[in-house]
């Protein structure tokens, strides 16, 4: 697979729509971020992703969040704003209501649709794509651009690349001392593969990503490929404990799940990719403590 | 010599799901692992893992098969197949419920999934029997529509309104797979299939006159409500089962009967061992193709299914109208 790492695509909106003379937050070019021109900066922003709302936060724009989705949850002033619903397939009505001057997606075509409706309502929109932990600085500064909180934005990002680059070139070169296989469901066995920025976490954290050669981010395998993998630990998300499925007989081929060497990631920095990344990596480090 | 043929290749498709998988093991290193010898975690890939997935999918593939044999037999319509009567709805029902609503304990979803299919045949049988206590089929096909689309309504409701990413696991397992397979679920499975298998069977005469049209059937001896009301029930609690131990898999009940007719001919006698057979033979290769194809990530099994199955049946019906 294709990375996106450049893939975002912030598109304008009712500047290149209609013509309309509508407060035209930002206008960029398709593919290219440095060609982003401010005319006037938003104010009051819906963000239809919670990584989104979490960046939004981090460059300091977090007062001008007029509504996030049912699942934004950090910061945890987050919640006090109010929720729009879902993210995807949103809910147009709800968006218009809320008198955002700029809308942001997740890009995906489950928004398009929506995206036309609130170009008709000359509401900007712009859509980000969020995939790996090289987006996330980018979309920062895109944001920034945006807001008018370049300064900040710009300097977070600059300074999360860094140190990003320096904990990758730190690991390279060094042993993995742990195999980690993320198992987010049973039947069927689903594992995150390498087009999730949780295969970059396991990395970070000094583990070696079982399923990282897989391109798409959460494929569907058989047991047969855990046991062929053979990971030291499994790594759950979003449950605390041992897995019901650890009991089934036909799971215990599996090394890991016979000897219950499961580490739990509970909590929002693992659900999606965020400037806490390399936070979330000592944290999961420490959770796998010496892998035994 | 026909016979001769259809086992032989039976028992190659079980060869070929237990030598196949992602784990790349030698044909010599299989044969040694079946007699527990060699590497002991091939030994756990082969006997654990590779043998009752082959077996659990060939003994679902020939009930579907069945089945829907014997249901195209009772409705006398071509587009009979097991998940036509209510159950496909049922079972969607009871898997996303349980899943939504968070059920503990590993069986939940099968389990729910089954209660909701045997509710959906509940509901729909006594839907057929509105016309005055005669179980009539017509009105059978029309209530299994009727109530599998009141499940699918309810379903997207639960959907649109639950949290999200579980639940497209709820949808994934509706689509079927083995991944289940285990000597427990094997042996489960084939102690209680095999009592509606046998019935099936005892009964195939009658099958062959029902399928002539009720008022025939009746002429020549059968007694056709009672007749009708067993092959309902037999087909609910074996396509119920089928769903508990590996979610729908379509295509395979519904093309099967039909492809072995066309070669074997319509006594049932002989179609509805062939059936098994042959939907066991095309579950187990469409399996094995699911797990290695794009290794180590799975494809659906029903996909599968439908990928071989339809150029076959194509086939099939070149040469037939021929």
């Amino acid at each position: 697979m294709k990375r996106f790492s450049v893939g975002f695509l912030v598109v304008c909106l009712s500047a290149c729509g209609s013509g309309s003379d509508s407060d035209v937050a930002a206008r960029l070019d398709e593919s290219r971020a440095d060609t982003l021109q401010v005319t006037d900066s938003a104010s009051r922003i819906v963000s239809l992703s919670p990584a989104i709302t979490e960046i939004l936060f981090a460059i300091g724009a977090g007062d001008k969040v007029v509504g996030r989705t049912r699942w934004g949850d950090y910061p945890p002033e987050v919640t006090e704003i109010e929720s729009v619903g879902d993210g995807m397939f949103p809910n147009v009505e709800a968006v218009a209501s809320l008198q955002p001057d700029l809308v942001v997606f997740y890009q995906s075509t489950a928004n398009a649709v929506a995206r036309e409706q609130l170009r008709e309502l000359n509401i900007p929109t712009a859509s980000v794509r969020m995939d790996r932990l090289a987006d996330v600085p980018e979309v920062a500064r895109i944001l920034g651009r945006l807001t008018g909180d370049s300064l900040q934005a710009d300097s977070i990002a600059g300074a999360f690349e860094t140190e990003l680059a320096r904990s990758m070139s730190a690991r390279a070169g060094v042993q993995p001392h742990c195999s980690v296989a993320i198992v987010v469901w049973d039947n069927p066995p689903m594992v995150i593969g390498g087009g999730s920025f949780l295969t970059e976490i396991v990395e970070l954290a000094g583990s070696w990503k079982v399923f990282g050669d897989v391109d798409a981010p959460s494929p569907q395998v058989s047991i047969e490929a855990i046991v062929e993998r053979n990971p030291n630990r499994i790594m759950t998300l979003g449950i605390e404990g041992i897995p019901q499925y650890a009991e089934r007989p036909e799971w215990q081929v599996v090394d890991a799940v016979r000897n219950s060497r499961f580490t739990a990631a509970v909590g929002s920095e693992f659900a999606r990719p965020t400037l806490r990344a390399l936070e979330t990596a000592r944290r999961l480090e420490e959770l796998l403590g010496d892998c035994e | 010599m026909r016979w001769i043929g259809v086992v032989a290749v039976s028992l190659f498709a079980l060869a070929l799901g237990v030598s196949v998988g992602p784990a790349d093991i030698a044909f010599a290193s299989v044969l040694d692992a079946l007699a527990g010898k060699g590497d002991a975690v091939e030994v756990a890939i082969v006997r654990n893992l590779r043998v009752p997935r082959a077996l659990l999918a060939f003994l679902v593939g020939g009930s579907l098969a069945i089945t829907g044999a014997a249901l195209q037999a009772l409705i006398r319509n071509p587009l009979a197949e097991p998940y036509l009567l209510g159950l496909s709805g049922g079972a969607g029902l009871g898997a996303v419920i349980a899943i939504a609503f968070n059920a503990g304990g590993v069986w939940s979803v099968p389990l729910a999934a089954s209660i909701g299919a045997l509710g959906a045949i509940v509901l729909v049988y006594r839907l057929a029997l509105v016309t005055g206590g005669v179980l009539d089929t017509r009105v059978l096909l029309f209530a299994g529509v009727v109530v599998s689309a009141f499940s699918m309504a309810i379903m997207g409701a639960i959907l649109a309104v639950a949290p999200a990413a579980e639940l497209r696991n709820a949808m994934l397992w509706i689509l079927g797979g083995f991944n289940r397979a285990s000597w427990r679920t094997v042996s489960v499975f084939a102690l209680y299939a095999s009592i509606p298998l046998a019935l099936f069977y005892w009964n195939n005469r009658s099958l062959d006159l029902i399928s002539l049209g009720e008022e025939p059937a009746q002429f020549l001896g059968a007694n056709v409500e009672r007749l009708k009301r067993l092959l309902y029930i037999l087909a609910s609690v074996l396509t119920a089962a089928a769903v508990a131990v590996s979610g729908m898999i379509g295509f395979v009940g519904l093309v099967v009967p039909h492809a072995v007719r066309m070669v074997w001919g319509h006594t049932h006698q002989t179609l509805l061992p062939a059936a098994f057979l042959l939907g066991g033979t095309l579950l187990v290769i469409a399996d094995s193709i699911a797990r290695t194809l794009f290794s180590p990530t799975e494809l659906p099994v029903g996909t599968v299914t439908a990928l071989i199955g339809v150029p076959v049946f194509v086939v099939l019906v070149r040469r037939w109208a021929k």
